[in-house]
């Protein structure tokens, strides 16, 4: 009786199995591709479109507001922010050009960004995206799409993303124990109008020559041109590329900045002012900051890793900041 | 009979067969002395049971009062107004400090340390990074779907909280050899040099910018 009863459930089990193998897999395909697909729209979206809208910045139950107007006028990015609270500040500024993609677009966009002659950086390597439903945001309807990182090194993400256009409206950074550590949110935005409608008075803009932010755009060679640093970094975590390299104040101080398409990390190595100041680590919202003090060639520098990541992470690309060999700085 | 004594009359029954509830228990105690018939029928039902147990139902004599005015003569035992207040006041206090505790406790989690003597602390900086940082709102692990639930502020209208600076703490005791508005203001600026960095590579459009509102917030108050 009870053998026959198991006889009977075996094969529906097994075949529920096989069922669920076969089924889940091209489904689980399907839903990464088109998360995939909204994390590359919004990269293009928030750089294409036009549009206003109020956002509110929120950290350790701290909000700010701020206004944003954003419109793209003869293949050049415009883009005015004002906060809301606080002492008055407002930035308008010239993006650069359309067609300056940085290596985070390239990252968020396609699925091949090279790194070397070999190898590629892939987010999805790094991320797992899975699309949580629908919802609702700043009165317009979105996709959920959390993005859960694969590894120690990176934070997590909910993100609310446009279904019309693609904006990201709602971004939360999550901690490993799935706590959030900052929000990001828009209340209101309209997308779409003519560059007329939102007030940037062009010809002044142009007039002031509001400085146009044109480094660090990838070549057609899909590789960033590097300056050729004497800093080299002998550890990195998994993911990250260089994005931008500057040096200012005749080579005192410089700075590197790493992505790895969602996470943002820059490097400062200052022979010069940093010198005086103790190790630190400090934090300030979701941004860690790390300082600390290196010797090489019997000279002392101050190296700071500063950015979206976690502390441990930071201390250890911090620690693994080295000057190339025979490459003395003066 | 009024609706009210007939209540207290089925409750009686009910008591004398242990099948009173808690609450009409005390209601017939608190009415029992003060109010005579009730304290006359209770007798009655008394002596009625034990003669159905076939006691010796004997008497009717009511000790009651004589035991009452005895303890009421006993001084001793007598509760000096001040100790009645003693008492109370002991109990406020101990739910006072808890109040504190939980006060300063909140505000220990809410307050970015500003003050400068406290720059030179270490100790358990990951769990002030997981602890302190988030909004309001937690999240349960796993990434639950509770997006849409709304924040409450909790630094609200504190005045530590409105603008907040750079959680700063320095690794190891060197000599001073450096000043704190020199410190504060190299981190200012390299969080404000990061910040835009971020705002060109990252696709996050403005939100490098709101983290960069923050950081020239801390550097106004300098």
């Amino acid at each position: 009786m009870i053998m026959a009863f198991f006889k009977t459930v075996k094969p529906i089990k097994w075949a529920a199995l096989v069922a669920a193998v076969l089924l889940h897999g091209p489904l689980y395909a399907a839903q990464m591709e088109s998360a995939q697909d909204l994390m590359a729209r919004m990269s293009k979206a928030s750089r294409e479109l036009n549009y206003q809208g109020l956002f509110t910045y929120e950290y350790r139950g701290n909000l700010t507001s701020v206004k944003v107007s954003h419109g793209v006028f003869e293949g050049q990015t415009f883009e005015r922010i004002l906060h809301m609270d606080g002492a008055k500040r407002e930035a308008l500024s010239r993006i650069g050009n359309l067609d300056c993609l940085r290596t985070g677009d390239m990252l968020l966009r396609g699925s091949a960004y090279k790194i070397s002659e070999q190898s590629y950086a892939r987010l999805e390597d790094y991320y797992d995206f899975h699309i949580k439903g629908d919802g609702r945001i700043a009165n317009r309807d979105v996709v959920m799409v959390h993005v859960l990182p694969k590894d120690k090194h990176r934070y997590g993400y909910v993100v609310a993303i446009d279904r019309d256009s693609g904006l990201l409206l709602q971004s939360v950074l999550m901690s490993h124990r799935g706590k959030p550590l900052e929000r990001f949110q828009f209340v209101d935005i309209a997308v779409g109008m003519p560059i007329a409608e939102l007030g940037f008075d062009l010809q002044t803009t142009y007039d002031k020559s509001v400085a146009l932010e044109q480094t660090g755009c990838v070549g057609a060679d899909r590789k960033i041109r590097e300056s050729v640093s004497s800093w080299s970094s002998q550890w990195l975590p998994p993911g990250f590329v260089i994005a931008s390299h500057q040096s200012t104040d005749k080579g005192r101080q410089e700075s590197m900045m790493y992505t790895d398409g969602l996470a943002v990390f820059s490097v400062f190595i200052d022979s010069d002012n940093g010198r005086s100041l103790p190790a630190i680590d400090a934090n300030l919202g979701a941004t860690v900051a790390v300082l600390t003090k290196a010797n090489f060639n019997d000279h002392e520098y101050a190296i700071s890793v500063v950015g979206e990541i976690p502390r441990a992470t930071a201390n250890q690309i911090a620690n693994a900041i080295a000057l190339s060999p025979g490459d003395e700085q003066q | 009979m009024s609706d009210h004594q007939e209540r207290l009359e089925q409750s009686l029954s009910a008591f004398m067969d242990a099948e009173a509830t808690d609450m009409e228990m005390h209601r017939l105690l608190k009415e029992v002395s003060e109010n005579p018939e009730l304290r006359a029928k209770w007798k009655r039902y008394h002596m009625v049971s034990s003669a159905l147990n076939g006691d010796v139902a004997a008497t009717s004599l009511d000790y009651s009062s004589a035991i009452s005015s005895a303890i009421g003569k006993e001084p001793t035992h007598r509760q000096s107004v001040l100790a009645v207040f003693a008492g109370s006041a002991g109990r406020f206090a101990i739910a006072a400090s808890v109040a504190l505790v939980a006060v300063f406790g909140v505000q220990q989690l809410n307050s970015p340390m500003t003050n400068p003597g406290m720059v030179s602390e270490f100790a358990g900086i990951d769990q002030v990074d997981e602890e302190n940082t988030g909004p309001a709102i937690q999240f349960p692990s796993g990434f639950q779907p509770v997006i849409n639930a709304r924040t409450v502020s909790a630094g609200g209208t504190n005045k530590n909280s409105r603008y907040v600076t750079p959680v700063i703490e320095v690794r190891q005791q060197a000599k001073r050899n450096y000043s704190e508005a020199e410190l504060r203001a190299y981190m200012n600026d390299i969080m404000i040099r990061h910040s835009n960095h971020a705002a060109l590579n990252s696709n996050q459009g403005m939100l490098p910018f709101a983290r960069l509102n923050e950081s020239e917030a801390a550097a106004d108050q300098e």
